[in-house]
């Protein structure tokens, strides 16, 4: 009931409207991509197709509407499939996190005591390690790759929805249906899935999922530093990290190369933007301070 | 507040045990080499010697507990390992690209912090008036602005087609200025040293080469700034404190400057913490976009190398500056709000 009536609000607001418009259209541009951009028959889908050997770009043509970046992949084709590689990584990334949040925040505060007291330093160490540098240091040890920079997004990334969860939860422990469910000698297990979760979880996964934006960010920032995705890997971070040599252009003609920025970046903001969107006005209708 | 500050102090020596355990575990999963480089300074590791001389030399087969209390013991001892991709010990590459990131630091925070709030302060005082609306636009288009895609914006338009703010730190002829003996390197940041040596075609070199970047940085902060300044504000203008200011009849200004920004501000200064945290870490994108040789840029090549124990180093280091500036940040904020001493 409460899902449906902040969409409700969502698309009554035309800021979120738009970011709603937005995220739908990625999501068919993703569902769609086998038809969208077929990939070549026995090939692995989220290769892009290189359309020759040259390392110079080729400008947008009829055939490849978007043009070739560097070493002839075809943007085109790795905007399409790189779509649905964000998607993918989000997804993956905040579920996972939100997992762990949950789990560890639900003991820390159902527990209490010493539990609590455990859980929430260890929440504070992790939280004292810095975030970026974290994720590099896993990837100069374990050796570039997509799972490589995903596992370390995952693992230092929970703090914030534990914290949240225990927050939640400690509110709706004191709540009149927990005590009388614990009176009337209800397990502890059942008490925690019946009762305290579903009444707790909702905010957390809710604020978890606006974060996909910025986790496909960081993804691709990584594979911008050639940390992450491997090359040809249909990745937005990687198209533009493709397009870093060729940023200058040549002698009079410093804009030569621009599609090879333009097109990658404009997908990367869109995307974002539509989480920042939706994130924004649901900040709004979750505060109750700022309806007045 | 005596007790808050101790109960923080205790929980350092915590906050430090689990990231160098942390760190020791994932090195411990590393290959003999690597190993190596990241427990003794000098070269031998990237000579590719005799291994078993070295393990013996080192005592590098000690069990791991003994392995760790000596690896934490040479970390105070700021013994960081052997960085094979800049050819010298950590500390020393820490040192020397250090002043770098700290100069770029210095630069972005000013116009950052006073730009942030100003804009910020106008939105919420002009709440859902068209200029309100102008600055949210603006800000919510810019926070969705990944560094990349940002900084790669800027140096196609400031260097590509202007050709005014060139990547790097400084020009060639410039570079060859400062290693001269002449030039005394007072603070390894370039605007100061040409400053203080006096030689202001450096300084103006020097400046040129830190616009990008710092304009780049200010505007992915600036969003941030702006919006916790403009909810902080909002939130304040609705307590009742200020409509009794208002009732008093003081003066739209003197409201907003007594009352509204001394309140709003203090959520806003854990933000600038964080920025200065943020930036000091060594901005990884932003240096690896400009070329800019600072601690991220650092990073970043070591990481792409695989040059373990430099990347280790910098997180350690970068640790232990979050872990200080935070207690610092907490315990100065226990002191501006009251209220946080209570919790």
């Amino acid at each position: 009931m409460a899902i449906m009536a902040i969409l409700r609000r969502l698309v009554k607001n035309r800021v979120s409207l738009l970011g709603l418009i937005l995220l739908a259209f990625f999501a068919v541009v993703a569902l769609a991509a086998p038809w969208l951009a077929p990939p070549e028959a026995g090939h692995d889908p989220y290769r892009i197709p290189r359309r020759g050997w040259a390392l110079e770009p080729t400008p947008p043509s009829a055939e490849y509407p978007l043009g070739l970046t560097q070493g002839q992949y075809d943007i085109y084709y790795g905007l399409v499939w790189g779509t649905r590689t964000a998607f993918r990584v989000g997804i993956i990334v905040i579920t996972c996190r939100a997992l762990i949040g949950i789990v560890l925040g639900a003991i820390a505060a159902y527990y209490g005591g010493l539990w609590d007291e455990v859980l929430m330093r260890f929440t504070d160490i992790f939280m004292s390690f810095p975030y970026l540098i974290g994720v590099v240091v896993f990837v100069a040890i374990f050796g570039p790759g997509l799972n490589n920079v995903m596992i370390p997004l995952i693992a230092l990334g929970w703090m914030p929805y534990a914290r949240m969860m225990r927050g939640n939860i400690l509110a709706v422990k004191q709540e009149e249906y927990v005590l009388a469910a614990r009176a009337l000698g209800v397990s502890d297990f059942k008490i925690i899935t019946r009762h305290i979760l579903p009444n707790a979880v909702f905010p957390v996964l809710i604020q978890a999922s606006m974060q996909i934006g910025s986790i496909v960010v960081s993804v691709s920032a990584l594979s911008f530093l050639g940390l992450g995705a491997p090359e040809g890997y249909a990745d937005w971070g990687q198209m533009l990290n493709f397009a870093r040599n060729w940023m200058l252009g040549e002698q009079g003609n410093a804009l030569k190369y621009w599609y090879t920025v333009v097109y990658p970046g404009l997908a990367m903001v869109l995307f974002v933007l539509a989480w920042n969107l939706i994130g924004d006005a649901f900040r709004d209708i979750m505060d109750p301070r700022l309806q007045a | 507040m005596l007790a808050y500050i101790v109960r923080r102090l205790l929980f350092l020596p915590v906050v430090l045990f689990g990231i160098t355990a942390l760190l020791f575990a994932l090195i411990s999963t590393l290959g003999p080499w690597t190993r190596v480089a990241t427990f003794i300074p000098s070269p031998d590791a990237e000579r590719h010697v005799d291994l078993e001389a070295i393990i013996r030399k080192y005592h590098l087969d000690d069990p791991p507990l003994k392995m760790y209390l000596r690896w934490v013991k040479n970390l105070f001892r700021g013994n960081l390992g052997w960085s094979q991709s800049s050819h010298m010990t950590v500390s020393e590459a820490i040192a020397r690209r250090f002043p770098a990131t700290l100069e770029l630091t210095l630069f972005a925070v000013g116009p950052v912090i006073i730009g942030g709030i100003f804009l910020g302060v106008i939105a919420a005082v002009r709440h859902n008036k068209p200029l309100d609306h102008i600055t949210r636009i603006l800000a919510i288009i810019l926070w969705s602005m990944p560094d990349f895609v940002l900084g790669l914006a800027v140096l196609m338009v400031g260097f590509g087609v202007l050709g005014w703010f060139p990547p790097g730190r400084l020009s060639a002829w410039a570079q060859l200025a400062v290693l001269k003996e002449s030039f005394v390197a007072y603070t390894g940041m370039h605007t100061i040293d040409a400053l203080l040596n006096r030689r202001f075609d450096l300084f103006w070199d020097a400046l040129r080469h830190l616009v990008a970047p710092v304009f780049t940085l200010a505007c992915l902060w600036w969003a941030f700034m702006l919006r916790v300044t403009r909810s902080s504000m909002l939130e304040v203008l609705n307590q009742d404190y200020v409509q009794t200011a208002r009732a008093k009849g003081l003066t739209e200004r003197m409201v907003i400057q007594k009352h509204v920004l001394r309140n709003a501000l203090i959520p806003v200064t854990t933000v600038a913490s964080n920025m200065l945290l943020g930036l000091l870490g060594g901005v990884v994108i932003v240096e690896t976009v400009f070329n800019y040789p600072g601690l991220g840029l650092l990073t970043a090549t070591a990481a792409t190398r695989l040059d373990v124990p430099c990347v280790v180093g910098v997180a350690l280091f970068y640790a232990v500056i979050l872990v200080v500036v935070n207690l610092v940040v907490d315990v100065l904020y226990s002191l501006i709000d009251p209220r946080v001493r209570l919790e």
